[in-house]
């Protein structure tokens, strides 16, 4: 099953002309004379590849639009090049920020779409706030996915995690009653321009896409670029790395937003980060072996959070601190967090363990996102329940 | 799916295990992790801090290496496996030669059937050696799959590839969607089998690699009936989040010692790692079904010598 199959069917919207789901491209095609237009007219008129015009033909020297469904792309490229037809892949208009939107406009009394700032090459950061209550400042939850641009499972599982919220609310007891004490920030897409460039160029696209003055390398690792024993163990300060920390603790602006935006509300009590892969669940420190003084609750929460998590379809989670369960890791998010007052920092790594890796297929999205949803509602609960 | 399994509830030292210090490793399991860090009075010092996580990440990684190195001298496509749990072990850490590490893991096939559910089971001795590739293993598993079922799978694999159509129109497999096209399976097993040969010789202490995609196949026509080809992977190592090209060269044909040459991109350091491989396994099968074992070992002599007399400092877990 393919990642557009279920992404388009998690966004749910009926299907009459074919929309634009995750991994599909829009292709600028040049046609300069005749003969190319017949070209790109077999192209197009072929069953099998799925074509759609968007924009299409009236005259020669004025490009065509066509979406290319992700399975094709690979066809058409090749056939493209050996005709020899001028193409450029359009920039990307980010699926999930349109999702996002119709879920608040669907659910206009609980959920609201607010940019907290922008990337580096512009693109908007979009958060969901869920919120029953009026009063600003209601003790708050952030969760973070897509930090990592290559962790695609995380994304995903953020904008499922979405609709499960707007949809259980006042159905399930649970979900009901943590929004009635606390708000909840999603942030789907906390590195924009990296996701947009796993889609068009690289799939293995980790950083951010920063520049570096001085070298030809692209990028810092935005969890590496917080606040939290900035450059220390666990970071690189050589741009080529994937774990380079950047030249300074917030470079990233799209680390910075979210920064200033907590730190301007003053009043979270919870940050979960969400991540793929090895199937891990974690708490402070990342930067430093010694024990954060809420460990051991964390650890407990933790531990009864991969429990519930196991009970869906029996995925299990190794849980601990983060630098001595998967490796020293400096500048991170819930480091961050956690010495500025988020008592309740936790990071997922979800599915797999190594078998497939980034490239998790489609088909185990939707079993991802129920599992953990249960996890972070097991989280969430005992914020509720133990606000400070 | 991979699913991790529980860990048991006791030590196992089920039939057919050869080692003969598991029962001292029983009573070592799970008590109370100690690590004892370089430069500390003695061997076994109880006063030491606990640092729980350390030997159990030292063991994942022998672990990891043990079951590279089998599924490399197994030469098997259909009959490779991956780590599901580590059991027990103990690691003697010894700053300027290395570690040596005994492990006990069970291991799932890495393309489970329905209904299958059937654990195998390792006991390895790795020794890793500072600053060198290559950590010598002496690996024991139980047998997961009956032999003659294995031939039969190994074979119809081998036919598959045989049939291919050339030159391969692939660009990636998986695919950016994690799809693997079934007709294109046995390229992907394949291409798993020859990336162990590389990730063994590649893990170390801290470092460890998945396959994370093939992004160029190339099959060559050959004189023997062999299946030869060409592939580029991409390794992901999971300590510094790297992406390492690897240029694969394979040679196989079912029940022969696999052959293989290759040459990764390191990155970050100007070296680059390369090997070749065209020794045969050293397998020893016994014959008795019921606690069939399957032996590999690349241990030197010398290495065999340096490991007995191998003092360091012991972490037990």
């Amino acid at each position: 099953m393919r990642w557009t199959l279920f992404i388009g069917a998690l966004i749910g919207s009926s299907i009459c002309d074919r929309e634009k789901f995750f991994g599909d491209q829009v292709f600028r095609i040049n046609v300069r004379n005749g003969d190319e237009i017949s070209k790109l007219s077999q192209l197009v008129n072929s069953n099998n590849l799925k074509l759609d015009v968007w924009k299409s033909l009236s005259t020669f020297n004025r490009p065509v639009d066509v979406l290319v469904p992700s399975v094709s792309l690979q066809a058409v490229k090749s056939f493209l090049r050996s005709q020899g037809l001028e193409y450029a892949v359009a920039i990307e208009d980010l699926q999930i920020y349109h999702e996002m939107d119709n879920i608040a406009a669907d659910f206009p009394d609980l959920a609201r779409r607010v940019k907290i700032g922008h990337s580096f090459e512009n693109r908007p950061m979009y958060v969901l706030k869920f919120s029953t209550g009026k009063g600003a400042r209601r003790p708050a939850i952030w969760l973070n996915a897509g930090i990592h641009s290559r962790e695609w499972i995380s994304q995903a599982t953020a904008i499922w995690t979405a609709r499960k919220i707007v949809s259980d609310y006042q159905r399930d007891p649970a979900i009901t009653s943590i929004l009635e004490k606390m708000d909840i920030f999603l942030l789907p897409v906390a590195n924009p321009d990296g996701y947009v460039y796993t889609q068009t160029q690289n799939r293995l696209w980790r950083k951010t896409r920063s520049l570096n003055p001085g070298s030809s390398c692209i990028g810092a690792d935005p969890n590496r670029n917080w606040n939290a024993s900035f450059a220390g163990k666990g970071a690189s300060d050589n741009p080529c790395s994937e774990v380079y920390h950047g030249p300074h603790a917030n470079s990233e602006v799209e680390v910075k937003s979210v920064v200033d935006f907590i730190q301007k509300h003053g009043n979270f009590k919870c940050f979960i980060d969400l991540h793929s892969y090895s199937q891990l669940l974690m708490y402070p420190y990342g930067y430093s072996a010694k024990k954060a003084p809420d460990a051991k609750e964390l650890d407990k929460v933790a531990r009864r959070a991969a429990k519930a998590l196991a009970s869906v379809s029996g995925t299990e989670y190794q849980v601990g601190p983060t630098c001595t369960t998967v490796y020293p890791a400096s500048g991170s998010s819930i480091d961050w967090a956690y010495d500025n007052g988020i008592k309740f920092a936790f990071t997922f790594e979800l599915r797999d363990t190594g078998t497939y890796g980034f490239l998790l297929p489609a088909n185990q999205i939707i079993p991802t996102a129920e599992e953990t949803w249960l996890g972070l509602k097991t989280i969430m609960e005992h914020v509720r329940d133990n606000l400070y | 799916m991979q699913p991790r399994r529980q860990p048991p509830p006791a030590p196992r030292s089920g039939p057919g295990n050869p080692r003969p210090t598991a029962p001292l490793l029983a009573l070592l399991l799970l008590l109370a992790p100690v690590v004892a860090p370089a430069g500390s009075r003695g061997a076994e010092d109880p006063g030491q801090p606990h640092d729980a996580g350390v030997p159990r990440r030292l063991l994942q990684q022998a672990a990891r290496a043990a079951l590279h190195f089998f599924n490399f001298r197994a030469g098997s496509p259909s009959a490779l496996r991956v780590l599901a749990e580590v059991q027990e072990g103990r690691a003697w850490i010894n700053p300027k030669e290395g570690c040596k590490v005994d492990v006990v893991f069970s291991t799932e096939r890495y393309k489970p059937e329905e209904g299958e559910g059937h654990l195998g089971k390792c006991s390895a001795r790795v020794f890793f050696k500072n600053q060198k590739p290559r950590p010598a293993i002496n690996v024991t598993c139980t047998r997961l799959i009956e032999k003659k079922k294995r031939q039969q799978e190994d074979y119809l694999l081998y036919k598959q590839m045989k049939q291919l159509k050339n030159p391969l129109e692939i660009v990636s497999i998986p695919d950016n969607h994690g799809h693997i096209d079934p007709s294109l399976r046995p390229i992907w097993d394949l291409a798993f089998l020859g990336s162990s040969y590389v990730m063994w010789e590649m893990t170390t202490q801290v470092s460890h690699y998945y396959l994370a995609q093939l992004t160029s196949v190339r099959q060559w026509k050959t004189n023997d009936d062999t299946i030869d080809f060409d592939y580029t992977v991409l390794l992901h190592e999971l300590s510094t989040q790297e992406i390492i090209p690897c240029r694969i060269h394979l040679v196989w044909y079912p029940g022969k010692p696999l052959k293989v040459k290759y040459h990764c991109q390191e990155l970050q350091t100007p070296e680059e790692a390369s090997g070749t491989e065209e020794g045969s396994a050293v397998a020893t099968e016994l014959s008795n079904f019921k606690k069939e074992k399957i032996i590999f070992s690349n241990f030197l002599k010398s290495d065999d010598t340096s490991i007995n007399h191998f003092s360091g400092k012991i972490a037990k877990v």
